[in-house]
């Protein structure tokens, strides 16, 4: 594992001396650092404009303030005539739901798809691979008029139920894929002793599956927290809004005249998925690099 | 269930009709019942909404009165006389043909930079995979809108060259090359998987190349580039249908109208203000279906030249 890419450096460059070796090298990094810092600039500087006194950030390009203040975060948590704490509060509602729904339905199924026999399993699991690739505009109608029956518009059940019935198929491909490589003794060995499917599966499948169900938790949280268009569509009382269209609604609004305000908010809103970031960089750089994710 | 067959069958099938029962009990219950969730969600969200959005596709619904049928009214007025669609088709093609092919061939790049054994690559990998992760958020969408605004971060930039760049944002010229340079800042994610990829091939082919004197441009043309393209293939499904479901960048930069001249107003866009704008739901949902047409027959087609370009070891 260590020495593969030192051969191949030592291939590509062969005919180079160790001086040029060198300054190949330093222009690699000198390339890639340059990258990095032109790709997180945007970032830094809305993180500096949302602590910088309101008059400087049309005017400074920089990304350290000349002073630092709290004010635009005031300002902006309250910017609306409904607090930003309740726009965060009912994502994390929202986001910690749909983690439970999505980690439950979707390991039940893979659990199925994986692990047990049944007549029409593969029509099923073919079925199910197809929905990857639907776009959501084709169910997008009936779907609304049917939650609108309900009367679930302007609560949260329209974005939470559908994760308790494993509406994301993609997370029932990556479970599937990782029960799979579970050793089949185990589910043999358990029959033998009498174990219940239930039993198999809760007390021998998904305790050896933490990291793929970690991974699915975490981009499930990830995803809803972002999502625009859901909330766009089924909220529309402010005390319901989530944060993102709390966000939507400041640009509206009073965005135009408090651009220090907006940037407070939009940096808070990133937070939680820079922590998960911070906390979780491996586990989600290899569940993207095994599995092949879309974001 | 299996007392009732028992009580119940004739004395021919009384003793077949009990293990029938049983065995299916055995065999396929388990598995119906761990599949229940899923099985609810795909015939009650799914097939059932499809099929009733292919009848809504053929009708006239504003939502408050009874969909009324008028046959293939909506797919003729999208065809023939409805430059909206014809202008959101042109947008979306534009930004797929743009954006996947050089966000694609950014993430091998850079990918291939970072195979080369350099020191720190976890921390390169981490600082290009973050884009990826925050970019789908409103609140970046919303840093776009400042960045390339005519007094944005890019003029500042542009103005220590002494050159006066144009507001990006209300140019109809350039507002949808900034939501393609969206989209090609987050790289990261088919980055990391070329990466996955790239590890994949063995070390060896390139030194047996490299002695018979092959130069590195023909190293990539003849080896990483043909081991690769399986990944290459995934990466360009994926991103590819995407970029067509494609909505919140154009949605928050354009203040949800698809403007300066409908130059960002992407399929999506289009088919949600004929939705929830308009309430035309009967032609929102021929919209959708010339979409799923459209994602379905670029699906299809790669998958069957795929037999030509991706080379599989088995």
């Amino acid at each position: 594992m260590t020495d593969a890419p030192n051969k191949l450096t030592v291939v590509g460059l062969r005919k180079l001396t160790p001086m040029q070796r060198r300054l190949v090298s330093v222009l690699i990094h000198v390339a890639l650092l340059g990258a990095s810092v032109l790709m997180l600039y945007p970032l830094l500087w809305m993180l500096a404009a949302s602590f910088r006194p309101e008059n400087e950030i049309f005017t400074s390009a920089s990304i350290i303030p000349s002073a630092w203040s709290l004010d635009a975060y005031f300002r902006g948590w309250n910017g609306l005539r409904t607090s930003f704490g309740t726009f965060f509060t009912n994502s994390f509602i929202i986001s910690i739901l749909s983690v439970c729904g999505n980690v439950m339905a979707c390991s039940m199924a893979a659990f199925a798809f994986a692990r047990l026999q049944f007549r029409g399993k593969n029509f099923w699991f073919a079925l199910m691979l197809m929905t990857l690739m639907l776009p959501y505009q084709v169910t997008l109608i009936p779907q609304y008029v049917l939650f609108r029956q309900l009367g679930w518009v302007n609560t949260f059940l329209p974005l939470v139920v559908p994760k308790f019935l494993a509406a994301d198929g993609f997370f029932i491909f990556l479970m599937v894929q990782f029960f799979r490589g579970l050793p089949k003794e185990l589910d043999e060995a358990a029959q033998m002793d009498g174990c219940s499917p239930w039993r198999i599966y809760w007390k021998i499948v998904l305790p050896l599956s933490m990291p793929v169900l970690a991974t699915a938790a975490i981009f499930t949280f990830i995803w809803t927290w972002d999502d625009f268009f859901g909330p766009l569509i089924y909220l529309s009382e402010m005390r319901t809004y989530t944060v993102m269209l709390g966000l939507r609604t400041f640009t509206d609004s009073t965005g135009m005249s408090d651009y220090g305000g907006l940037f407070a908010m939009s940096v808070l809103s990133l937070v939680p998925i820079f922590l998960f970031f911070l906390f979780f960089q491996r586990l989600l750089i290899e569940g993207i690099a095994t599995t092949g994710m879309k974001r | 269930m299996t007392a009732r067959s028992l009580e119940s069958g004739a004395p021919a099938r009384e003793r077949a009709a009990p293990s029938l029962w049983a065995r299916i009990w055995q065999n396929d219950a388990p598995g119906y019942l761990f599949l229940l969730p899923w099985l609810i969600g795909f015939l009650g969200l799914t097939v059932g909404p499809m099929v009733t959005s292919l009848y809504l596709s053929f009708t006239h619904f504003d939502l408050l009165t009874a969909p009324r049928w008028t046959g293939v009214d909506n797919y003729m007025r999208m065809f023939t006389n409805d430059p909206k669609f014809w202008a959101s088709m042109r947008v979306t093609m534009f930004f797929v043909i743009f954006s996947v092919p050089l966000k694609l061939a950014f993430a091998l790049g850079v990918a291939m930079l970072l195979n080369r054994g350099i020191r720190g690559l976890p921390l390169y990998r981490a600082l290009f995979y973050l884009p990826s992760l925050l970019g789908a958020s409103v609140a970046i969408a919303i840093l776009w809108r400042q960045i390339f605004a005519g007094d944005g971060l890019v003029n500042k930039f542009l103005s220590i060259f002494g050159i006066v760049g144009p507001s990006w944002i209300s140019n109809p010229n350039y507002s949808l090359w900034t939501l393609i340079v969206l989209s090609i800042w987050q790289f990261g994610s088919p980055m990391i998987i070329f990466l996955a990829g790239l590890r994949q091939i063995p070390q060896d082919m390139y030194e047996a190349a490299s002695l018979d004197g092959a130069s590195k441009w023909r190293q990539f043309v003849k080896i990483t580039l043909p081991l690769l393209t399986p990944v290459v293939f995934f990466n360009a499904i994926i991103q590819t249908i995407e970029a067509f479901k494609s909505f919140t960048p154009a949605f928050i930069i354009s203040g949800g109208t698809g403007n300066p001249i409908n130059s960002t107003l992407f399929y999506t866009l289009y088919l949600y203000q004929e939705a929830f704008g308009f309430f035309r739901m009967g032609y929102a949902s021929a919209l959708a279906w010339v979409l799923l047409a459209l994602v379905g027959l670029f699906t299809a087609f790669s998958f069957l030249t795929s037999k030509y370009w991706v080379h599989y070891d088995d």
